[in-house]
């Protein structure tokens, strides 16, 4: 058993100790409020801005990276063939999820407008092979994650990242979307960049739903 | 001979049933059985696991803590909260801006202070822990909205990240504490007197009252230790997510509840233990795994979930029986 006095001495020593660590290590320091204040502007000044971001990737990375998508035609033709082998050749995942993307490009007829996609045939005869262009709202991180230009990795928080896409989405509604729903005249011929966004096994594949980045008239 | 090996068998029950676990799922998928998705699995244990310890010890002493959960998002919140805007005291014109060792010592603080009011509560005013601890539940939830104002606080920086998305030698943070944690908790549950209270007032709190133990006192420790890792478990959500979220932890405490009792420690306390608990979290933590390789449906994953903890209880019932 220990004595008082023994307990005494362990408390008082770790009592030390703690007042030790909180010296070299402190928990917080006080800072005037108003130095506080223009800590703070300073601070948001130097924030994450993921408008400035995304403008300098849309034209320094995304644009020229146009080349580098997988011709549309090639690739129905592929998932017709076999979905899993063209998943595994043309495709990208993110980590282990079941997610996956297709960058793709090509031009097709103008076949239907509907209130949020336009029905594009990029393959006439027997076997018409039909794309969806979103032209409504755009949700989820297809451009971001198709593309491969963009890796979590270099992002200080999945915050950040996010923005990244939803500002992409945003400034593909604003400056994509009104060319498209104004190019889109049935019987028209459009051409197109964009990327696709598979959820799962169980998603359709025909037709594949493409978010445009790029979209003309022919 | 047959009795002995059927009480090896009901001891050694949850460790088979992770050895079979672990066998199906790498016969039924390729990705499973690789190193990467190894330390992809403890680590989303890791929070689950924090939890479950100190349920563990809560349930040894026949009792239960609904609000771990809840104390998870507090704790996440206030810490996350200190880092990022400071605390201002208008007052004294100041501002308190917290370290991350402050912060972190905040969230833990505040986790430790929820257990204790949950043990002061059931101890001196005798409310069943069911319902005390539920009373914990709102309340943390409700501080948690408050203090947030329901916005999630992000952008907390790359050193307190690191306690949720850092790599030491290979091996995630998150991984380390909770081993240590495990290593701190077996330790003090099987070579110290406390432990030994701790299964005394669980088996039989009368006659542990009798032989002069102060139940209220190891009560009232044990549910301020379950606050505490609650605490801890809030800090690494956040940092993982570098973000504190306002509803973060929902529904934790049933996947807690659900470890301790698949890990074998009895509900009606004084009997189970924390490496029982271990397992009963990699046998979750395997099967979510193991059903999301295999396309298996997330509404599917919680029937299989709640068939397993039904077997659980059941099989400890059964061999209880058999006693």
């Amino acid at each position: 058993m220990k004595s008082s006095r023994q307990r005494w001495v362990i408390r008082g020593t770790i009592a030390a100790a703690c007042v030790v660590a909180v010296w070299f290590w402190p928990l917080f320091q006080i800072v005037p409020l108003e130095q506080a204040e223009q800590e703070s502007l300073a601070a948001e000044a130097e924030s994450f801005d993921p408008a400035a971001f995304v403008e300098k990737f849309w034209n320094e990375q995304l644009i020229p990276a146009e080349s580098r998508a997988v011709d549309a035609q090639k690739l129905i033709a592929a998932i017709q063939e076999d979905h899993a082998k063209a998943r595994k050749t043309r495709g990208r995942s993110v980590g282990l999820s079941s997610t996956y993307y297709y960058f793709i490009s090509g031009t097709g007829r103008v076949t239907r407008v509907e209130r949020n996609t336009v029905a594009l045939v990029i393959r006439q005869g027997a076997d018409d092979a039909e794309v969806l262009l979103e032209s409504g709202p755009i949700f989820g991180n297809a451009v971001r994650d198709a593309t491969g230009l963009l890796d979590v990795n270099d992002y200080a928080n999945s915050q950040d990242f996010n923005r990244i896409s939803s500002e992409i989405n945003r400034r593909i509604e604003a400056q994509v979307l009104p060319t498209l729903r104004k190019v889109a005249v049935v019987g028209g011929t459009v051409r197109f960049v964009g990327c696709v966004q598979i959820t799962d096994e169980t998603t359709d594949l025909s037709p594949l739903r493409v978010v445009p980045f790029i979209a003309e008239a022919q | 001979m047959l009795k002995l090996d059927r009480t090896h068998l009901a001891r050694f029950q949850s460790l088979i049933a992770l050895t079979v676990l672990l066998v199906g799922m790498s016969l039924l998928s390729d990705s499973f059985l690789t190193l990467e998705n190894g330390l992809n699995i403890l680590r989303q244990i890791s929070v689950n696991l924090c939890l479950s310890i100190g349920m563990t010890l809560i349930i040894l002493t026949a009792g239960i803590d609904l609000s771990v959960g809840a104390i998870l998002a507090l704790s996440g919140a206030v810490a996350a909260g200190l880092l990022k805007n400071g605390l201002r005291l208008e007052l004294l014109g100041m501002e308190l801006q917290f370290t991350v060792l402050g912060s972190i010592a905040a969230g833990l603080l505040v986790g430790a202070g929820a257990g204790f009011f949950n043990g002061v509560t059931i101890t001196r005013f005798k409310l069943p822990p069911f319902v005390a601890t539920l009373g914990m539940f709102s309340i943390a939830r409700g501080l948690t909205m408050l203090w947030t104002g329901g916005f999630p606080v992000t952008g907390l920086g790359q050193s307190f990240g690191a306690i949720g998305t850092g790599v030491f030698l290979g091996i995630p943070v998150p991984v380390w504490i909770t081993a240590s944690l495990v290593g701190i908790f077996v330790l003090l549950t099987r070579r110290t007197r406390f432990g030994r209270h701790i299964y005394a007032v669980g088996g039989n709190e009368r006659a542990a009252l009798l032989t002069g133990l102060r139940v209220d006192r190891i009560k009232v420790a044990v549910y301020t230790l379950g606050g505490m890792l609650a605490g801890v478990a809030g800090l690494i959500v956040t940092a993982r997510l570098d973000s504190a979220q306002p509803n973060a932890g929902l529904g934790y405490e049933l996947d807690s509840i659900a470890a301790v009792v698949i890990g074998g420690t009895s509900l009606s306390g004084g009997r189970g233990s924390v490496m029982g608990t271990v397992i009963g979290c990699l046998i979750i933590g395997v099967l979510n795994n193991g059903l999301f390789l295999l396309n298996v449906s997330p509404f599917w994953q919680q029937v299989v979930k709640g068939f397993v903890i039904l077997a659980a209880v059941a099989i400890d019932r059964m061999s209880a029986q058999e006693r």
